[in-house]
């Protein structure tokens, strides 16, 4: 059961359930997240250097490629806080861990901006 | 990060996780300065204070995750676990920084070109 000290910790519906964790998985939920984090700031850099570097390429293709990385840079933070919360709560609750919902996008889309740029590169 | 010399986990599971958060944090500094050179051009000065602003949030960032590194540990000796431990306060800011950093990205690089 939790104790009236762990539902004052936000969130309340990730905190206020279950049974506190082994310590060390909840770490290790926290470098997930912050590993994520540190993926969209370098989608979010990759976007608009992209731009403000202004290579010689196609500049709708180029333009293209920049705003994926950015909206995959966009997506990525909120994901990173729902997988964190949402983990967080089956460790809690003894539930098995689910796979992270923006692997697919974020592989589709990295593999998208690479085809765009090739493409902006031949196309200049 | 050792209280008296005592840790709570061979494994040193908290010590690796300030870590990793100051390495988001100096992740952000980073950010902040190459922002600057890149938007000089076009803001001049408001691109200092864009870059002020990043490097306040990268320090916010670091202070506050030292904090939370420390209210964690001093949780984990005292009672074994992490129960009145940190919350996820600092990690919804983060996420909210990091996703208005996204929105002005997507507005300056689009607007570029309109």
């Amino acid at each position: 059961m939790s104790s009236p000290v762990a539902s004052r910790r936000f969130p309340r519906w990730v905190f206020g359930e279950g049974s506190e964790p082994d310590p060390r998985f909840t770490l290790a939920n926290e470098r997930t997240f912050l590993a994520w984090i540190r993926t969209a700031l370098a989608l979010l850099a990759c976007g608009i250097a992209l731009e403000a570097v202004a290579p010689p390429m196609q500049p709708q293709l180029r333009l293209a490629a920049s705003v994926l990385l950015i909206v995959l840079g966009l997506l990525t933070p909120v994901q990173a806080w729902f997988a964190w919360s949402r983990d967080e709560r089956a460790m809690r609750n003894g539930r098995p861990l689910s796979a992270p919902s923006l692997m697919v996008p974020l592989t589709v889309g990295t593999a998208i901006t690479g085809l765009l740029l090739l493409a902006a590169l031949l196309l200049r | 990060m050792t209280d008296g010399g005592r840790i709570f986990d061979p494994g040193l599971q908290p010590e690796r996780t300030a870590l990793a958060w100051r390495r988001t944090g100096l992740a952000v500094a980073v950010g902040a300065i190459a922002g600057t050179r890149v938007l000089f051009p076009t803001l001049g000065a408001g691109a200092v204070v864009v870059g002020l602003l990043g490097l306040g949030l990268a320090a916010l960032l670091v202070i506050g995750s030292t904090r939370r590194a420390r209210r964690a540990q001093a949780c984990l000796l005292e009672e074994g676990n992490l129960v009145s431990g940190p919350g996820g306060r600092l990690i919804a800011a983060v996420c909210i920084a990091c996703t208005s950093v996204g929105v002005a990205a997507l507005a300056v690089v689009v607007g570029a070109h309109l």
